[in-house]
């Protein structure tokens, strides 16, 4: 076994970057005893709304209230139908179920995002939007979707959780639905340290929907005008996404930098992702697709110390929760294909040339 | 309509007044403690649902008195979650009070369920006798709320409960610490559900909730409710939501907790020379107090005052924070309007949001300040 390892995620490398400007920010928050909806929330929702070129930001409690938020401010619920894809993390789906409404499954492409061509087939008349998933931190065809919604008058929510920076013919992701939903988890590419998300938007009837909609419907401190919810940002964690959003482009360029390290180094043995033309992908996750996947997995924890991991290995529509949805194993033959084959590599910017190639040389002996 | 944030300007130091509601920039004296904690949090880099979230939910669980108890996003979800998992949805009605804060209906509203308002008493809290007027075969779950951290009447509303088959989910958002009978308030229903909000007995730095139940089963379902109802990590056993206290409020939580005793008395012992200084004024009207049998917290100090917005403006003149919690009850709000109900409907509510004002009885609140309240009051009504 190798002497050398390398973790999947190390979020301590991070902080240690940046430890003095994160202990000064819980020192002055801390002490200021502003911890909800306070001054460095308004900073950050404006800062984040001009880095995705949008008009409004909103910070929520996560990135799957994000979505909960939006749909209940665009008014949809028990009865509608929501397109979306069957091999996301859960909560894509528990948002649509959360409101009410139904999930419908469509097959993904290759690249593993929703395949465009597959929407119409899916549409009824109970549809009301499709909420494409930017899986991995790559755009979903968003132009092709774009025009699809448009025909049959349905709004597009973006689901991107994991593709903050992200970009398609130049735009930002969550700049190009009715609105985008983002995760500020700590594994995501801009992280907080606890549960963390945001909205955003260009329509001003959303924005102020769900800033009335997250803190208890409330117009001032004694006029509730609906029934709302709590899901705030912490004014803590915001502090702490401001800071992070400084660097995010130099951390996505890392990002960036190592995927295309992976591309160069393994193409020609297992299949690796490729952004095409239109696509600026931030690889929150660098997914392989191989033969005996499971077999290399475990090489590389047993003999190289290496931890990989599976994004994610139940499709939704297999999920015991998903039984009421009426799917079965087959309707999506290419996300079943693709579940068996792939496999996330440690990918994060802190992550050494050394332990880049210690994986890189594992994978290649492996398929010696 | 446009939404103001509204919020900052209730946690910004009122550096003018010298006797606050807010009193948080002074809570840490042993601010490196807090830090170093902290930062054992980020060097295991656990800030999802880490560990210090499972050692403070076992410590609150004594504290309060239930076998379990499940650290959440906040105490609305901590209702709306308590809801959810007593299988509370559309079609269902839920009894409670209206003069409560709002979050107490939008949880039942946003669990799909409809709220049905009953009166309160002269303690401002539910009243026992006026419930089962309005129990329907609708009817799935009581939620009384131990307003301002006194406890409802909890014998006799589990009674109702128990011959109606009704379930009870207890808001005791403000209530930490209470107790009838030296049974803790929370400890009661099905669920006890507390917020962990900045301005409450127990804080944390943000938004943060926490469910006690007795019953093994239901807090399996919440654990499984609160993330995503993934059993493991890939396994998704239902639909569900993302409501986790951060591991890092857990510790700031637990921090605090080591002190919940002194600020629960130092509460106590300010209401009580508040009590004793304006008893005598007719103007003003004491709640029932119950000592002995009840151990009530005071997370709100408030009374009944005539002429109240004239001696708000006048307290706050004269450097008191004064504040109303709240002026318009639940039934009377816009949200509402779908309901039915009218001014009148409720009147001890209404009366009560008409006269009701709070003054600070935090543990930063001294002797001096006390007098000076009573004394300001006293010249007020000369």
């Amino acid at each position: 076994m190798s002497d050398k390892s390398v973790p999947f995620v190390d979020l301590t490398r991070q902080f240690k970057d940046l430890e003095d400007d994160f202990v000064d920010i819980f020192k002055s928050i801390g002490r200021s005893g502003q911890y909800i909806l306070g001054d460095a929330l308004g900073s950050f929702e404006e800062e984040i709304a001009t880095y995705c070129g949008v008009k409004y930001a909103v910070g929520v409690a996560n990135g799957t209230d994000a979505l909960v938020l939006g749909m209940k401010a665009l008014g949809i619920g028990v009865g509608d139908e929501v397109i979306t894809v069957p091999n996301s993390f859960i909560s894509s789906v528990g948002a649509i179920m959360n409101v009410g409404a139904s999930a419908r499954f469509i097959d993904v492409k290759n690249d593993l995002n929703m395949d465009p061509t597959k929407i119409k087939s899916a549409i009824t008349d109970k549809t009301k939007a499709i909420l494409p998933v930017h899986l991995t931190g790559r755009p979903a065809e968003m132009d092709a979707i774009s025009e699809i919604a448009q025909q049959n008058g349905l709004v597009v929510l973006e689901d991107a959780a994991q593709a903050i920076g992200a970009m398609y013919s130049g735009d930002k992701v969550g700049s190009l639905g009715v609105l985008g939903g983002f995760s500020l988890h700590p594994l995501k590419n801009l992280h907080v340290y606890g549960d963390g998300g945001v909205l955003t938007t260009n329509n001003k009837d959303v924005y102020e929907e769900v800033l009335l909609l997250r803190n208890h419907g409330l117009k001032d401190r004694s006029t509730c005008v609906k029934w709302g919810i709590n899901s705030r940002l912490d004014n803590l964690q915001a502090a702490i996404a401001i800071r992070k959003l400084e660097v995010l482009d130099e951390l996505n360029n890392r990002f960036r930098e190592i995927a295309s390290i992976y591309r160069e180094e393994l193409e020609d043995i297992v299949e690796v992702p490729v952004d095409t033309e239109r696509e600026y992908s931030v690889y929150h996750n660098f997914v392989i697709q191989v033969d005996r996947r499971d077999e290399l997995m475990d090489y590389l924890q047993r003999e190289h110390n290496i931890s990989t991991a599976i994004h994610y290995p139940a499709l939704i529509h297999t999920q015991p929760a998903a039984k009421s949805l009426g799917y079965v194993e087959g309707d999506f033959p290419n996300a079943e294909r693709i579940v068996k084959r792939m496999l996330s590599l440690p990918i994060f910017p802190e992550l050494t040339k050394d332990e880049i190639f210690h994986v890189v040389s594992a994978i290649r002996q492996f398929y010696k | 309509m446009s939404v103001k944030n509204f919020l900052p300007e209730q946690y910004e130091s009122t550096a003018e007044l010298e006797i606050n509601h807010n009193y948080l920039q002074g809570q840490f004296s042993d601010f490196q403690d807090i830090l170093q904690k902290i930062g054992g949090v980020v060097q295991k880099g656990d800030f999802t649902l880490g560990r210090a979230v499972g050692e403070f939910e076992e410590r609150y669980a004594a504290v309060i008195g239930t076998k379990h108890a499940i650290g959440l996003g906040s105490g609305t979800d901590a209702l709306f979650l308590g809801l959810k998992a007593l299988g509370v949805g559309p079609g269902d009605e839920v009894i409670t009070t209206p003069f409560t804060f709002y979050a107490t209906i939008g949880a039942i509203v946003t669990a799909g369920a409809k709220p049905v308002f009953v009166d309160t008493g002269e303690d401002y809290n539910i009243d026992p006798l006026k419930i089962e007027k309005v129990i329907t075969d609708k009817t799935k779950v009581i939620l009384p709320v131990h307003w301002s951290g006194k406890p409802c009447e909890m014998g006799l509303i589990s009674e109702i409960a128990k011959k109606y088959d009704l379930r009870i989910v207890e808001d005791a958002c403000h209530a930490i610490g209470a107790s009838i009978d030296n049974k803790g308030a929370g400890s009661f229903g099905d669920f006890g559900c507390f917020s962990m909000h900045p301005l409450k007995n127990l804080n944390v730095w943000g938004d943060g909730g926490i469910a006690c139940t007795n019953s093994d089963e239901l807090a399996d379902k919440l654990r499984l409710m609160r993330n995503h109802g993934l059993v493991g990590r890939d396994h998704c056993e239902m639909f569900a939501y993302n409501s986790r206290l951060d591991t890092i409020q857990a510790v700031i939580a637990d921090h605090l907790l080591n002190k919940i005793d002194h600020i629960t008395d130092s509460r106590i012992e300010n209401a009580s020379r508040l009590d004793e200084g304006l008893s005598k004024i007719k103007e003003v009207t004491i709640p029932p107090r119950e000592k002995g049998r009840i151990k009530q917290v005071y997370h709100i100090y408030s009374l009944l005052f005539e002429r109240r917005d004239e001696l708000q403006g006048y307290l706050i003149k004269h450097g008191v924070d004064a504040k109303i919690h709240y002026p318009i009850p639940m039934h009377l709000q816009a949200a509402a309007k779908k309901y039915g109900y009218v001014r009148g409907d409720f009147p001890r509510s209404e009366a009560t949001a008409n006269t009701t004002l709070s003054l600070p009885v935090h543990e930063f609140i001294g002797e001096e300040h006390v007098e000076k309240m009573i004394s300001l009051i006293q010249r007020f009504y000369k």
